[in-house]
């Protein structure tokens, strides 16, 4: 009914108001401060680049490790391999500066592996030309007050992967840090064991914080904004472990309506601009007494792989039809350990709230959204695709001003497409009761 | 409003971190460094006859190859392995040998002046080598100073200036990367331990001038036994095009990839395996989509697509030489040609 020409007209606006609003923002802040604080402003850029590797070589089980406060540039990856009970810590995250913007060799900025409770904290990593800070095969790991980020002002698929990115590890502890400019997900907890999340920042990443094919995660006290998504929690196939029961809850996610930058062909090039929480294949998991605000695509969305591929398969199709070539469908049903079903999921106490009248309409999943839902992007989604054997047990309760709660039922071309259904009430369908 | 946002452009122009260049930067060298407790010169170990850079092996130093090497930005490379005297290795048939405590691998790396007279005048970088221990394996490297007279232990590695005449004439030069200690575990790994990769039954079992390599390795006490070598497997010299492509691919994707990616190796998070045994095409990367490749996707949606080795994200990383994207992540600075098109063909191929 509305002509389109009006509805880029309003989408414009809104963004152009969003903008202007920061920019007056930013403007005071500049001028009151100005180039403050002078260090930064004017660092003399240094190297400790030999010692500080052959330090990381040489440290004995049980050694601190001090990174003195300064502005330091490396050619290549740092690497600590194999240490137990090992503390690294910097002079804090405004005096001490890792930057690797000239690197030359080495995917991330600084690579851990194989070790046991090892401590890092209180350093600004940033531009690394993959992820800034990749720890690998660690149990007990701590990250705590680090500022990890890329300094370009205009985010791109230039900038690395991830921030802070503890993969097949256990016990892990991140809190206090920041992430800033990721390309994939900013604090990104991988295949891992027993993982805290907490009082965290995360923005202008594509993904502000995502737990991926992790187990027994809590994630609170953070917040994200300003990110394409603020929260994912995935479950992806073909690799060494599959995700479930995670916690979240007391985080603020709000104004995650950043244009997805993300590398196409990466799963969260997949996720809409103006994601607040999306749920993914994943298992076991409440939500609760979270903040969603302004996040204007959708509060929380709750989907399987199936999607996903499905979504990602009609591109392939496309490309495929130009070239002549016969499509390949995405193999992940092969993975015969593999649930792409969300299931036992529970959403309860949260409080919803959106300004915007419009979903983000870069993506089709956005677009879904406005043809569905028009004038009302919903606050929580759930594609409806079942897992063939089970109950979901997809819940809801006392979600204060989720007003739209649409099933999309995308697995029958949304014929049973349903805004606010019934059936999802927690005290009736959920395993997880409070 | 407008003038606010100038304002605002300035105030970022003005504040904006300028990064130079690396050559202006003043090298700190942090306090509490510590001795390591290695031989500081390569001569020292005795394995070379003088002068030490004709690489002429003493008694009970013997030299070996595998099928399908490691690209090292064009290096060649010399093999050597030392046992301790009447220890030779068990033979594995499946990973590395089973090396005795005190066994060393040597591997020399060096550019010869022209690739058309490869035993003629040389560069030797420098010399690797990985030391049996009695519970593990120690990596260590030596960096060949530039007269060639000696090779110096070194924990944090080097760049180095390397040029050669290539097969076609044409000069070539690269900035040479000697990896720091840790950096050679980023390959020499399985299960977060260090181990070596070359000395697998599939790598050395090869016809030599005179017989079969095993056999001789046996001969030379660097084995106790092997069987016979037509009824074990053997990866294909990927250089050699009477082998078919399947066989050549595998080989060198063995050779260049699986170390890593493989079950026990540090690129078991991708999910993709390329050990020449796989099989299951979500393992090889047939319609799998990347995992945590970041921009390394390079905008594809697969590992592999048959058929289509310009959308496969598998050739796409082999011919990058950005650090955030390239595969390897380490050990090259510039592009395999020859790698990377007998891989273009593979996929092309593919059915």
């Amino acid at each position: 009914m509305l002509p389109i020409q009006n509805l880029h007209r309003n989408k414009t606006m809104a963004i152009f108001n969003l903008a202007m609003r920061l920019l007056l923002g930013f403007s005071v802040v500049s001028i009151l401060w100005s180039c403050q604080p002078e260090r930064e402003a004017q660092p003399v850029w240094k190297s400790i680049e030999s010692s500080l590797q052959e330090r990381f070589i040489q440290a004995s089980d049980g050694d601190t490790i001090l990174i003195p406060a300064g502005h330091f540039l490396f050619t290549r990856g740092l690497s600590i391999d194999g240490k137990n009970n090992l503390v690294l810590i910097g002079a804090g995250e405004d005096s001490t500066f890792l930057s690797f913007k000239n690197q030359k060799e080495g995917a991330q900025g600084l690579l851990i592996t194989n070790g046991k409770n090892i401590i890092v904290s209180g350093f600004t990593i940033e531009d690394a030309k993959g992820d800034n800070l990749k720890v690998s095969d660690v149990d007990g790991l701590t990250l705590r007050n680090i500022r990890s980020r890329w300094t370009a002002e205009v985010p791109s698929a230039a900038n690395g992967a991830y921030a802070l990115y503890p993969v097949l590890c256990k016990r892990v502890l991140i809190e206090y840090c920041e992430a800033i400019g990721s390309s994939d997900a900013g604090i990104y907890v991988g295949q891992s064991d027993s993982v805290i999340i907490r009082n965290n920042k995360a923005w202008n990443n594509v993904a502000g914080i995502e737990s991926e094919n992790s187990k027994w995660v809590e994630i609170y006290g953070n917040e994200a904004w300003m990110n394409s998504g603020g929260l994912l929690v995935f479950d992806l196939p073909g690799l060494t472990q599959y995700g479930h029961h995670t916690k979240i809850f007391k985080n603020i996610i709000r104004d995650n309506n950043h244009e997805n930058f993300a590398m196409p062909g990466n799963v969260v090039a997949s996720i809409p601009p103006g994601t607040g929480v999306m749920i993914l294949a994943t298992h076991d998991l409440e939500m609760f007494d979270n903040d969603l605000i302004n996040n204007r695509t959708v509060g929380t969305g709750i989907i399987s792989y199936e999607l996903v591929a499905a979504l990602n398969e009609t591109e392939e199709v496309q490309s495929d039809a130009e070239g002549g070539i016969r499509t390949v469908e995405n193999n992940y049903k092969l993975d015969s350990l593999y649930n792409p079903y969300p299931y036992r999921i529970a959403l309860r106490n949260n409080r919803y709230s959106n300004e915007f009248w419009f979903p983000s309409l870069s993506n089709d999943i956005g677009f879904l959204f406005l043809l569905k839902s028009f004038l009302s992007p919903p606050d929580i989604a759930y594609d409806g695709i079942k897992p063939p054997d089970r109950n979901p047990e997809i819940c809801l309760s006392n979600n204060q001003g989720a007003e739209n709660f649409l099933l999309l039922d995308a697995a029958h071309d949304f014929e049973g497409f349903a805004k606010n259904p019934t059936g999802f009430d927690c005290s009736v369908v959920s395993s997880l009761k409070p | 409003m407008r003038l606010l946002f100038l304002l605002t452009l300035l105030m970022i122009a003005g504040c904006s971190v300028k990064t130079p260049e690396p050559e202006a930067i003043e090298e700190i060298v942090l306090a509490g460094g510590k001795a390591s407790k290695w031989p500081e010169k390569l001569s020292s170990f005795g394995f070379f006859q003088k002068p030490l850079q004709a690489l002429r092996p003493e008694k009970g130093v013997v030299a070996y190859q595998i099928n399908a090497p490691l690209f090292s930005d064009y290096a060649f490379k010399k093999r050597f392995v030392k046992v301790p005297t009447n220890e030779p290795a068990t033979f594995n048939e499946r990973e590395t040998m089973d090396f005795k405590e005190g066994t060393i691998l040597i591997k020399n790396f060096y550019y010869p002046a022209d690739f058309r007279k490869p035993e003629g005048k040389r560069r030797i970088i420098e010399t690797r080598l990985l030391v049996r221990e009695a519970s593990q394996w120690e990596a260590l490297t030596y960096l060949w100073t530039e007269d060639q007279e000696e090779a110096y232990f070194t924990s944090s590695g080097a760049t180095v200036k390397a040029t050669w005449i290539d097969d076609s004439g044409l000069k070539q030069s690269v900035d040479y990367l000697v990896p720091n200690q840790n950096q050679c575990k980023s390959c020499h790994q399985q299960k977060g331990k260090l181990v070596p990769i070359g000395p697998t039954a599939r790598q050395l079992n090869m016809t030599e001038e005179g017989g079969q390599q095993l056999l001789r390795l046996v001969n030379q006490g660097v084995l106790d036994s092997v069987p016979n070598p037509e009824t074990i497997p053997a990866l294909a010299n990927y250089h050699n095009l009477t082998e078919s492509t399947e066989r050549r691919a595998r080989a060198w994707l063995e050779g260049n990839c699986a170390h890593c990616h493989r079950p026990e190796g540090p690129g078991k998070t991708s999910g993709l395996h390329l050990m020449a045994e796989v099989h299951k095409p979500l393992a090889l990367g047939i319609g799998k989509a990347p995992v945590a490749a970041g921009k390394g996707s390079g905008g594809l949606q697969y590992d592999v697509l048959p058929g289509r080795p310009e959308s496969s994200i598998l050739l796409y990383r082999i011919l990058s030489t950005d650090p955030g994207v390239m595969m390897p992540e380490l050990g090259r600075t510039i592009v395999d040609r020859e790698g990377a098109a007998l891989i273009e063909q593979w996929i092309r191929e593919m059915r």
